[in-house]
């Protein structure tokens, strides 16, 4: 191969790193023995061969196409797609952000370790509605959260372990055991399906009536997508944002920071049909939703029409294992489900709890953990 | 090595078209650079834009034996890539005198059974093999599937290694109900199926039901274009084009009209809010938008 051919595909593999694509060695040799077997004349086919063998999310095929117009086709480079945050958003993330780094320095030993704080303390914060906590007894509720996260809904996996008590003959173990008895299977190994945990979706409401639940409730779902695999999360506000990835990373500080960067519109109105149907026809369609639990987590207060909402969740309730309802104005005696939006969900809703307050979480964690489908409300 | 001698695009395209599949450039690149490089594919794209039929495609236009192995959740070694077959094992041991029958021989290649993967890769035979779905699979199974893609060689404890002397051509499908961990990518060349162009579409519809008139599949074509400017539910695929341009045929209609469409909807849209949707609006709407378009 040509010389300037190499130097060209090794020097567009740099260009989509800066761009952000994983572009690695490996990817740029496959890449030149691509070239190597097809017709160079024909862009279409160099243009593939390339997108094939340097990209491999559907996702990025967009960053690609840029890339690759403005590389081999001297096109001008488009901006970005990704849209900034707007400044106010900016703004406020970083004064709350501010705000914590200032508490987390000053006053972090006195408080002590959250789960050794005394019997009443900790039974006084259990109750206090995160809306009124101060950074300092959110700070000390947020390993809590994190503990009670972990409980997961399970199902019954289809792979079996061995296990006496189990409803199969362990074949293998049984064979070579009847060696020994000439063929009489004198001791009965049993396998027994093991148990998994569910599929769980959490979608998240960050519009402003939500933003001192939304806190807490990041937490609760960093701490869920840190116990294992098959947690999704979301956040929505005017529309749908997907935090799975964002939610990866290890400090939940800052999984919460991207969560803000992702939420472009966070603090802003909220669209829950909308946002629910973008979620079905995105993610529904793609199975995400099936046999999964799924918990919505939003005051209910729907901006537009609610008639959308009660469709949606229909649509949902049909794909999941079960739906929960998390409202945190539940939390007040005096709550009636009136709002449009909360009013037509609710028929589609196994489960309706509160989740204002870190007993109230503790009470969804145990939802999850034994869920069944549709409860009674 | 390769499973087959394709020097060009252009001549796998051709052997694909024989094959009654209807390729555009990107799939046939894909499809010919996963034999040349001797990498599995990934393909990704809606329901019902012919991932599956791709593979099956090129099996036949390869002129290779397509072994197709269908990802679920639980997936196993079991299902997957082998089992000893039990029933036969203990019958063996009565058979013998009390005490000749020893474990090596018990687990010897005759009382195995061979699923896809095994079957694909311990063969002499060209193989296309497709794993379908792997979505699907969870992610134990996909680590598991990641060491046999690398080296192509699968170990089980009572017999040894086994290792492929001809690499099958792997193409895997997706959904993605889930992200594929990416060092699956990585050794994969990966391509994004979208819905074909009108004209392809019109190609494919009267490649797959002889006697089809040019004027039905043209319309069938275009309405179901209209249908994926909404916004449906589950948009429908090429699959979908076919079987409702079969219905159609098989009612002996030369051309759609709307009353033809009310009764038929039910083989294009596969969801009740979808074809209420449709029903109410916008029927007529796309009927005459959709003869505008292919000339009626």
């Amino acid at each position: 191969m040509a010389d300037a051919v190499v130097r060209h595909v090794v020097t567009f593999g740099r260009v989509l790193r800066e761009v952000g694509l994983e572009v690695g060695p490996g990817r740029v040799a496959d890449a030149l023995r691509a070239l190597d077997a097809v017709d160079l004349e024909r862009q279409e086919d160099v243009y593939f061969s390339l997108r094939q063998t340097l990209v491999c999310r559907q996702d990025e095929l967009d960053l690609f196409d840029r890339a690759f117009n403005a590389w081999f086709l001297r096109a001008p480079v488009l901006p970005p797609l990704r849209t900034a945050p707007s400044p106010v958003a900016q703004q406020r993330v970083g004064e709350s952000l501010a705000d914590r780094a200032r508490d987390d320095g000053e006053r972090d030993d006195e408080l002590g370790d959250p789960l050794e704080l005394g019997a009443s303390g900790h039974e006084l914060l259990r109750e206090k509605d995160f809306a009124e906590m101060t950074p300092a007894e959110y700070r000390r509720v947020k390993r809590l959260i994190a503990a009670i996260a972990e409980n997961r809904p399970l199902r019954s996996s289809r792979r079996r372990s061995s296990d006496p008590r189990g409803d199969r003959l362990d074949m293998r173990r049984l064979i070579r055991r009847s060696l020994r008895t000439g063929g009489d299977p004198v001791e009965r190994p049993f396998r027994a399906r093991k148990r998994v945990a569910r599929k769980l979706v959490v979608l998240c409401d960050v519009s402003g009536s939500m933003d001192a639940y939304a806190r807490a409730l990041v937490l609760f779902l960093h701490a869920a997508v840190g116990s294992g695999p098959g947690v999704e999360a979301f956040a929505f506000g005017t529309r749908l944002s997907r935090l799975t990835a964002e939610l990866g990373t290890r400090d939940p500080e800052s999984a919460l920071e991207k969560c803000t960067e992702a939420v472009t519109d966070w603090g802003s109105g909220t669209r829950i049909g909308a946002s629910l149907k973008e979620f079905n026809d995105v993610y529904g369609k793609r199975a995400l939703s099936r046999g999964a639990v799924v918990v919505i987590v939003s005051d209910g207060w729907e901006r537009q029409d609610p008639a959308l909402v009660g469709r949606e969740m229909a649509r949902l309730a049909r794909a999941a294992y079960a739906v929960v309802w998390v409202n945190p104005l539940k939390g007040n005696p005096e709550y009636q489900p009136l709002a449009g939006g909360m009013r037509a969900a609710l028929p589609f809703v196994d489960r309706f709890l509160p989740g204002h307050n870190l007993r109230s979480l503790e009470e969804l964690a145990a939802v999850l953990a034994g869920i069944e489908r549709r409860h009674a409300a | 090595m390769t499973v087959s001698g394709f020097r060009t695009i252009d001549e796998l395209e051709d052997a694909l078209r024989g094959a009654d599949y209807l390729p555009d450039r990107g799939l046939s690149t894909a499809l010919f650079l996963a034999l040349a490089l001797e990498k599995p594919l990934l393909l990704e794209g809606e329901a019902g834009v012919g991932k599956t039929e791709a593979a099956k495609s090129l099996a036949q236009a390869t002129g290779s034996r397509l072994i197709r192995l269908q990802c679920y959740e639980g997936l196993d070694v079991a299902h997957a890539v082998y089992e000893w077959n039990y029933p036969r094992q203990l019958l063996h041991i009565r058979a013998a005198q009390e005490g000749t029958v020893s474990e090596d021989e018990l687990f010897g290649p005759e009382f195995l059974i061979r699923r896809p993967l095994l079957e694909a890769i311990d063969g002499d035979e060209p193989v296309v093999l497709l794993i379908d779905e792997i979505d699907r699979a969870d992610e134990e199974f996909e680590a598991f599937l990641l060491e046999v893609l690398s080296d192509f060689q699968i170990t089980i404890p009572e017999l040894g290694t086994i290792r492929a002397r001809r690499r099958p051509a792997v193409i895997l499908t997706s959904n993605r109900t889930r992200e594929l961990h990416d060092a699956l990518k990585r050794r994969a060349l990966f391509h994004w199926i979208g819905h074909p162009s009108i004209e392809r579409e019109i190609e494919i519809v009267k490649i797959r039901i002889p006697g089809v008139s040019e004027r039905l599949a043209a319309q069938a074509a275009a309405f179901v274009r209209e249908l994926r400017g909404l916004d449906l539910a589950k948009p429908p695929g090429v699959a979908e084009t076919i079987d409702w341009a079969m219905a159609l045929n098989a009612l002996g209609r030369q051309e759609i009209d709307a009353e033809v469409v009310e009764q038929t909807l039910g083989s294009v849209l596969k969801y009740r809010e979808d074809i209420e949707a449709v029903r109410d609006e916008t029927l007529a709407r796309l009927v005459d938008s959709a003869r505008t378009t292919a000339g009626a």
